[in-house]
Order: structure tokens, then sequence, then C-alpha cells
């Protein structure tokens, strides 16, 4: 009879199940003034406002054995007169745009299939609701299967990061808790501690909306770990109705790690109007010294000629050939300074980001933010850089 | 049952004793006493200054000197994050957004989330008997102070090292370390010894850096357990990223 019931107890222990739940939620207030050259080219006929913005994410996972639930439901609420600007005969009564600066990522589902999401946008408010994590994940031997609303999170770059288009860098956002999901499926085969393949199909019915048909995501990504120096990347898949192929090559020296991306994109394979892509960028990352932190990306990214308004909005950075230059000092354990310039070599454009954390308690961080555009530059290579505005706010946030 | 104890340690010093000019013997009954070949712990790190205090709560596993991973436990914001190290190559898994961060080995030498313990410190990638050649200096008191200077061949943060090891039960008290100006930077004191599985081990560590006498770390070992039995393809990239 005892050792039936440590039978029991160890069969029940072998298939124990864990559970867990954190999130975190922020609340920011900031004070922006308007671009001149929005306002007179681009009807956005508005000097100096004030958005507030309350997001949180709310994390489950349950685990049992080699199985493993995992969601997240992320909402965002935010408000601003922004919203609500008077009807203008050209531009009609659509929000500004500065409101899509101030809350990307917009789309927190870059692959989906399922809509799962409410949003609401009356007056001077916008109400955002929506399960961008759901997935179911296996892992048997050396291989791992999800299925689901699931987040892809690879390659280096911070500000660009081209080789992966399922979630988009928030390196210069105001907005950093949030991931991307992408609805579909995997499977990881971890051939050995150096080699790692995973094959990813996903759907996407945004291209032609819910109504339309799902395209489909064939993609590759391998990542081999040549030496303790050099890493390798590959992608290599058809992606949003385009052939795709790159890699990312990363060396890491005792001091520092230089990194490169490329990525080519074929003319769409549904014979609609289009131009071939392609990205390149160039990384540096630095441990300067304890307190230190240096980081350098720059890169070409190829504009697209045939950009709809529905693909407005997929990439922050509104610059076609830049240099980002990221700098983080610790100046006391609980204070960070993180000062960022970004500059468009080609129309000498240039954007700068400050911003200062500070840690207080073991939860909690409130952060103070700047977004500068210091050069204006020749804004008839890049419409989208007159849209940047001047801003001044607070963060506060908590984890749970 | 104390006294028991004692003669034990007092009847192994002793036996050590025959070797009592060779410091190698004592950093290599340190090491296996203290590192064991395998090892979980549960630590509760303490960050001190003046004006404010920060806790957090780590998992450390490791197995030999090649393979280490740690997970934070608590606090909410930084639970779950792990770091993975095999052998050279380090990494950052950070799951609430399923970012995975290849680390470069310059940052083994970086703060460990703010502390005055480095990543080095915490995934245990030197080993004090096998990077470092050690002599006897001095006798001061019940300590027996050793001299470790930094192997040519150890890729090691600090050149030299002093230590003074209990003449009682031979393990380190107090570590010294000092620059490549030979200049002392931080102090490291063990105490509150307790045995776990057979193994003497010191479950609090106090990290003081010399340039800040108001700082200091302390590390508090909740528990910690020597030869678990870790599954197969713990210490790979897989169990880091499947958390």
């Amino acid at each position: 009879m005892k050792t039936l019931f440590l039978l029991s107890l160890l069969s029940l222990s072998a298939f124990a199940i864990e559970t867990d739940i954190s999130g975190n939620i922020e609340g920011q207030a900031r004070h922006s003034t308007n671009n001149s050259a929005a306002k007179d080219d681009l009807f956005q006929d508005w000097d100096q406002e004030e958005f507030y913005l309350l997001y949180g994410n709310l994390n489950g996972k349950v685990e049992m054995d080699a199985f493993k639930l995992e969601t997240n439901w992320f909402v965002r609420h935010s408000v601003s007169p922004l919203y609500d600007p008077a009807p203008h005969p050209i531009r009609g009564d659509v929000p500004y745009a500065a409101t899509q600066i101030y809350t990307f990522p917009n789309r927190l589902v870059a692959r989906d299939v399922f809509k799962l999401q409410y949003d609401h946008q009356q007056d001077n408010y916008r109400t955002e609701s929506i399960l961008n994590k759901f997935f179911i994940e296996w892992n048997y031997d050396e291989h791992r299967v999800t299925a689901g609303r699931m987040y892809i999170n690879y390659g280096l770059g911070e500000t660009f990061n081209p080789i992966n288009p399922f979630n988009q860098p928030t390196g210069l956002t105001a907005i950093s808790q949030v991931a991307q999901g992408n609805d579909g499926g995997s499977v990881a085969f971890f051939l050995s501690d150096k080699y790692t393949v995973e094959f990813l199909l996903l759907g996407d019915k945004r291209i032609e909306g819910y109504e339309g048909q799902i395209d489909h995501t064939l993609w590759v990504h391998g990542e081999y770990q040549y030496s303790d120096k050099l890493q390798l990347d590959y992608v290599v898949g058809e992606d949003q109705n385009r052939q795709k192929v790159g890699g990312q090559v990363a060396y890491r020296f005792v001091e520092a790690m230089v990194f490169t991306q490329l990525l080519y994109q074929s003319n769409l394979v549904t014979h609609k109007p289009s131009n071939n892509l392609w990205d390149f960028m160039l990384g540096y990352d630095q441990q300067v010294s304890a307190l230190w932190h240096v980081r350098i990306e720059g890169g070409y990214q190829k504009a697209n000629r045939y950009l709809t308004a529905g693909t407005f909005g997929d990439r922050f950075l509104p610059t076609e050939y830049f240099i980002a230059l990221a700098n983080v000092y610790e100046v006391h354990p609980l204070v960070k300074l993180n000062g960022t310039v970004v500059n468009d070599i080609k129309s000498g454009f240039t954007y700068f980001i400050a911003k200062s954390i500070y840690s207080f308690k073991d939860n909690y961080e409130a952060e103070l933010f700047g977004y500068v555009p210091v050069a204006k530059g020749d804004a008839a290579d890049n419409p989208a850089q007159k849209l940047v505005t001047t801003d001044l706010g607070v963060a506060l946030r908590a984890f749970f | 049952m104390l006294n028991k104890i004692f003669r034990k340690e007092f009847v192994f010093c002793a036996a050590l004793g025959a070797n009592v000019n060779n410091a190698d013997e004592w950093l290599k009954y340190a090491d296996k006493e203290m590192r064991g070949d395998k090892s979980r712990g549960v630590m509760v790190m303490t960050i001190k200054t003046p004006n404010w205090t920060r806790t957090l709560e780590i998992e450390s596993d490791v197995e030999g000197k090649k393979q280490a991973l740690s997970t934070i436990l608590a606090p909410a914001k930084e639970k779950g994050i792990r770091t993975l190290r095999i052998e050279n190559n380090m990494w950052n898994y950070f799951p609430k957004l399923k970012r995975k961060v290849a680390v470069s080995s310059s940052m083994l030498l970086a703060s460990w989330m703010g502390s005055d313990f480095t990543n080095d410190d915490v995934l245990k990638s030197s080993s004090m008997s096998e990077d470092y050649s050690h002599k006897f200096i001095a006798d001061e008191g019940e300590y027996k102070v050793i001299e470790n200077t930094a192997k040519t061949t150890s890729k090691v943060m600090w050149p030299k090292i002093t230590s003074y090891s209990s003449k009682t039960d031979c393990l380190p008290r107090i570590y010294n370390y000092y620059d490549k100006e030979n200049k002392l930077r931080r102090v490291l004191t063990l105490s509150e010894l307790k045995t776990f599985d057979g193994h003497k081990f010191l479950t609090h560590w106090e990290m003081k850096p010399q340039d800040d006498a108001t700082k200091s770390t302390v590390l508090d070992y909740k528990s910690m357990e020597f030869n678990p039995s870790f599954k197969p393809g713990h210490f790979t990239q897989q169990n880091l990223t499947g958390k």
C-alpha cells in the first residue's frame, strides 16, 4: 500500500503542472510640438498637443512535462485631441499621423489569420485589446513544434533588423514592452549545440483584408555557431508575396561585436506592379566599461515605390540610408541614461532620442524621454520625415 | 555531535597537514567542496547602498567548468531571464519577448544585474584551482594566506587574488582581488558554514568594492544541492529558450 502511494506520488510529480502569470502596466504622458513642414505640406494642421497612453501585458503560461501553453493579452488605451481633428477638405477627419508614431508598433500581430482583437476609436480616444500570443509548444528530443499565435524573435538589429520581418525592432520607439505575434506553426530542429534550423508556415490575411484569401509565408531560419567568435544566420522563403533570401554574420571580439545583415526581396510573385527590394545593415556593439555601452547601426533600405496606405507604418525608421549611434550610460545602478542619434545620410534628416530611466523599488520604473528632430534635411527625399514631432514625456511602469 | 564534526575536520586538516606547504591541495580541496562536479543553488542577492536596497532571487545550475545556466526567480521585472554558458559562449534569454541575445565574452567581466558580482562570478566560468597558481605567503592567526596568480593560459579577469583560508576547515573566508596595477579592487568575505550533500559550503558571501565603501552585495544561499540529476540537454539552447 505504501509502495502504491509512493508510486502514485512519483507519477503525479512526473506530470507536474506549472503555471505562471506575469505582466506589466505603463502610463505615458507627452507634450508634442508639430513639425511645421507636416503642417504646411501634409495637412497635419496642429501646433502643440498632449498625448496620454496606458498600455499593459498580461502573460499566462501553463507547462506540463514537454508541453507548454502561453498567452499574452495586450491592452492599450490612448487619449489625445490628435484623434479628433477638425475635418479637412483633403485629409478628411482621420486622426493625425502622429498618433501612429506615438503608438508604434501599431500592428501587434505581424502575420494574422485571426483577428482576436478589439479596436475602437471615437472622439479623442482609441482603445485596443488583442491576444497577441496564444500558442502550444511541444519539445520532443531535439525538436520543438509550435502552433498558434507566436512571437518570432531573432536577429541582432535593434533599430533595423531586416532578416526578421515578423517582429519590428523597438529600439527607437517609446513602447518597449511589446512583441508582435504571428499566426501559424513552426518546427525547430536543434541539430547540435551549434546548429539550429527552424521551418515556419504562417498565414496572412491583412494584405487583402479579412474577407480575402490567406497569403502564406514559408520561411526557413538557420543559426550556425561556426566558432566561439563567429555566428552565421540565414533566412530563405516566400513572405507577403515576395521571395526573400538573406543572412546575418556576427563576429565577436573579446571587447566588442560586429554584425551585418543583408536581405533581398523579389518583385511581387502575384505579378502586380512592384519593384524588388533589398536591405543592408552593419552594426557594432561594445561594452566600453562596466557602466558604458555603445551600439552603432547603419544601413540602407531600398524604398518601395509602390507603397500604399495599407503598408504605411510597417517600419518606424523613416529613412533610406541611415546611421544610428546609441549610448547607454549607467550613472547609478538605479539610473540609466540613453542617448540615440539617427541620421539619414541622403537627406540630412537627424533625429535625437534621449531617455533617462530610474528604477525605484524592485518592480517599478520611471522614465523621462525626449524626441527631437535636430536637423530637418531635404524632406523631398522622404516625406515621412516631416511627420516626426518634437516630444517631451514621462512614463511610469510597473511589473508584476 | 559537534565533537564528532570537530574531530573529523581536525583529522582531515591533519591529513592535509602532510602537504601543508602545498597550497594547490588547499585550493583543490576548497574547489571540490564548494563547487563539486555539478550543483544547483538557489540564492538571494541583495545589492546595498546607503540610499537603497535591491533584492534578486536566482537559481544557478553548474556542471563542471564548461556549462552553467542561471535563472532569475524574482523580482517580477526580471523573472524568467536566463543566462546560458557553454564553454566560452554565452547567451541571455528574455522569455517575455522570446528574445535570445548572444553575449560577447567581455561581458563575463561586466557587472551582473548592477551588483558587485560579475557574470563570471555567477556563471562560475573560472576555477580558482585550475586557472591560478598558488603559494602560501603568510600565517595570520586562524588563517593561511595564499597568493593565487593567474596562469598565462587562463582567461580570467583578476591577475592576482589573495585568499585567507581557515586552518580549521581549509575553506576560504576572504578573497582580495587585485587588478593589473596590483591595486586592491574588491574584497569577498564568506561565512556561515553549512553542509549540503556531504559538501561543506559557506552560505553567506559579501562583496565590497574598494572604490566605494558605502556599497556592497550580499549573496545568501537558501539551498544548495550537489550532484543533482540534470536532464539530458539541460545546458542547451533548446532548454534555454524552452521556458
